[in-house]
């Protein structure tokens, strides 16, 4: 597996290279001048403009300046954004609160969505099993969006139990709503995918082996029926951190959330490439990372699954 | 860990009888109807005693062993009388929580397809070691040993290289012996064995007879062999009971059921099987298809098949007549089909 693990870190390589180099192409190649608005009321002078494409490096052609992005990335120097503000330590500032709430939001699906999908699957067709049902169907209805404005507007305007948003120390407490609203869609299909995979398990002949070996109805449930019916589920959460990334732009700009997505929501407003192509570098890298480790997840998890 | 009684003989004559099922009815509640799986069947097992259930899918073997080990799956099964007495005590009305130390301890099972019936997850070692972990709180290391032990008794050869093995990692056999090892670890006194050579191919199902002929020789359990293939009862089984349709058709020893059934189910069964001195000709098949469960045949289910048919065997159920001691027939013209195969 080890060598298999080191196999899978080597194609990261060359993907990482292709996505980066199309995320500087097509960043550049949007239409409009990131710098002729930049001057208030007023149009730029040309002046101003050239020396801002100088300074980072517009007027080069693209391989040049995608030669530049490595050789900085590579050496840690991320340079300075439009504001000449260190784009360095604006990533620094973000990432901690990005990575605080994806956690808990992996958390939440995680702890609800399987404890909801075992119970529904274990009480088929019963009172429970109905409540669950229906309202994960309920959120996986709903977009993020609307579940966040909703519970925004009545938690936190409404009956006043939480700040409608998130101040910048961002502490677990402040972030568990967020967290609930970027989780609910995953959340659902956890349970929905447990429930199936609970139903279907449950008539297995193993199932049925390790009643007869006379194991106690709680230990034929919790370790041989859980440990079988969680593979596709835990599959599902890894292989779907990054879609939940991608969540968070949503969710943190509804509750003011000053993380990655925040960042990149108003990099982008503002054309400020230099801020947009670090952020979505590291995000293709987050994803790709959390992929190989689902795979290996998938190897431990079930030991038929061998690599060589 | 296993002790050899010193009074096991192999015999199928003890006292009492270990096990007895007596009068049990089994249904099916599905939306296409009732389907009556298990009609009244009896029967008993002693300790060092085999008894063979012989029959086709669907005539309820495998239904009553279920029913036996308490894991019928209810719904749809539903248990409409009858009782399964284990020394004595009715384990129908014992609560759940003593039932489940039946299992195991008491009367263990076997099941047709080893790689189903153990958890592709865990190794088969952590398998058989949970025996003794949950029924005797042995350590983990301690139970481990025992693993091996079991592994090598059914000669898992390197039992203690592959103890951390899991069960895909194995063959066929190796599996159904991983399955025995689990059912024999706590030493109880009846096994079931649900098919357990039908999934294997021929050389290894003679091996997996043989090692479960000799660990019932060891230990004095009491078998019940479930089975559709007469070729592996004739060697191993002390008694036979032929199920059609959820009842018992015929219960006799099993050399006088061979040299002169008295059913005609059974006869047809008998004639079908492969001879050498019958070689070049025609196969005999009995005629007609199984009862269907869901609407069973007036009277004798078997009577559509029947070549000993009357007028009567589609109005009258026949009970199980008793020939002599151990024997019993149920048709109401036993008589002739003795008979007609007396030598």
């Amino acid at each position: 597996m080890g060598r298999y693990a080191i196999r899978r870190l080597l194609q990261l390589i060359p993907v990482l290279l292709g996505t980066t180099f199309l995320i500087n192409y097509m960043v550049w190649q949007l239409p409009g001048d990131p710098f002729a608005a930049r001057c208030g009321q007023r149009a730029c002078p040309d002046s101003y403009i050239s020396a801002m494409r100088a300074q980072f490096g517009l007027d080069q052609p693209m391989l040049v300046q995608y030669w530049h992005f490595l050789k900085n990335l590579l050496s840690g120097d991320l340079g300075v954004n439009f504001n000449q503000v260190s784009v360095a330590s604006q990533l620094a500032d973000a990432w901690p609160i990005t990575i605080r709430l994806g956690l808990m939001a992996v958390a939440i699906e995680a702890i609800i969505g399987i404890a909801a999908g075992v119970l529904s699957g274990l009480k088929r067709g019963g009172f429970i099993d109905n409540v669950i049902t229906i309202s994960t169907l309920f959120m996986l209805s709903l977009p993020i969006f609307v579940t966040g404005f909703i519970l925004q507007w009545l938690l936190g305007v409404q009956l006043q139990w939480i700040n409608p948003t998130v101040s910048d120390a961002a502490t677990v407490g402040e972030l568990l709503i967020p967290a609930f609203v970027l989780a609910s869609l995953n959340l659902a299909f956890t349970a929905r995918l447990t429930r199936t995979s609970i139903v279907e398990n449950r008539r297995s002949d193993y199932v049925r082996t390790a009643i007869s070996k006379g194991m106690t109805n709680r230990r034929v449930v919790g370790v041989h029926l859980l440990r079988n019916s969680l593979i596709p589920a835990l599959t599902f959460l890894g292989t779907e951190i990054g879609s939940l990334m991608s969540g968070a732009i949503v969710t943190e700009g509804i509750f003011n959330i000053h993380g990655i997505g925040g960042l990149l929501f108003t990099a982008i407003n503002n054309h400020d490439f230099t801020i947009v192509v670090p952020v979505a570098s590291l995000l293709v890298l987050v994803y790709l990372l959390a992929n190989l480790l689902v795979d290996l997840l998938y190897g431990v998890l079930d030991p038929r699954i061998r690599y060589e | 860990m296993i002790e050899v009684l010193p009074e096991s003989a192999g015999s199928g004559t003890h006292g009492g009888a270990l096990l007895e099922v007596d009068d049990l009815h089994v249904e099916f509640r599905t939306r296409a109807g009732v389907a009556k799986a298990v009609n009244g069947v009896t029967y008993s097992v002693s300790a060092g005693e085999t008894l063979a259930v012989l029959g086709e899918s669907g005539s309820g073997k495998s239904v009553t062993a279920q029913t036996i080990m308490g894991i019928l799956d209810m719904p749809p099964g539903k248990i409409t009388g009858g009782e399964i007495r284990f020394r004595g005590t009715d384990l129908l009305k014992l609560p759940e929580d003593e039932r489940r130390k039946v299992r195991g301890e008491g009367i263990s099972m076997i099941f047709q397809d080893a790689l189903s019936a153990l958890n592709p997850v865990f190794p088969v070692g952590w398998q058989i070691a949970e025996m003794f972990r949950i029924h005797r709180g042995a350590s983990r290391a301690d139970a481990k040993k025992k693993a091996i032990e079991l592994m090598d008794r059914v000669r898992i050869p390197a039992a203690k290289e592959r103890v951390s093995d899991y069960p895909h990692q194995f063959s066929g056999g190796m599996r159904q012996r991983i399955m025995i090892a689990m059912a024999i670890a706590l030493d109880p006194e009846v096994l079931i064995a649900d098919e357990p050579t039908t999934a294997l191919d021929v050389t290894v199902q003679a091996q997996i007879m043989e090692l479960l002929a000799e660990l019932q020789r060891d230990s004095n359990m009491g078998l019940i062999l479930i089975t559709h293939d007469l070729g592996v009862v004739a060697d191993v089984a002390d008694k036979i009971a032929v199920m059609y349709g959820g009842r018992i058709v015929e219960n006799a020893p099993v050399h006088d059921l061979y040299r002169n059934p008295a059913h005609p189910y059974t006869k047809g069964l008998l004639e079908s099987i492969p001879r050498v001195d019958l070689k070049g000709q025609e196969l005999y098949a009995i005629k007609g298809m199984p009862p269907n469960l869901l609407d069973m045949p007036s009277g004798c289910a078997f009577h559509p098949r029947c070549p000993y048919r009357q007028e009567t065997c589609t109005t009258d159920v026949p009970p199980l007549h008793t020939i002599s001691g151990t024997r019993g027939s149920a048709c109401h013209f036993w008589r002739e089909v003795l008979d007609g195969d007396a030598q």
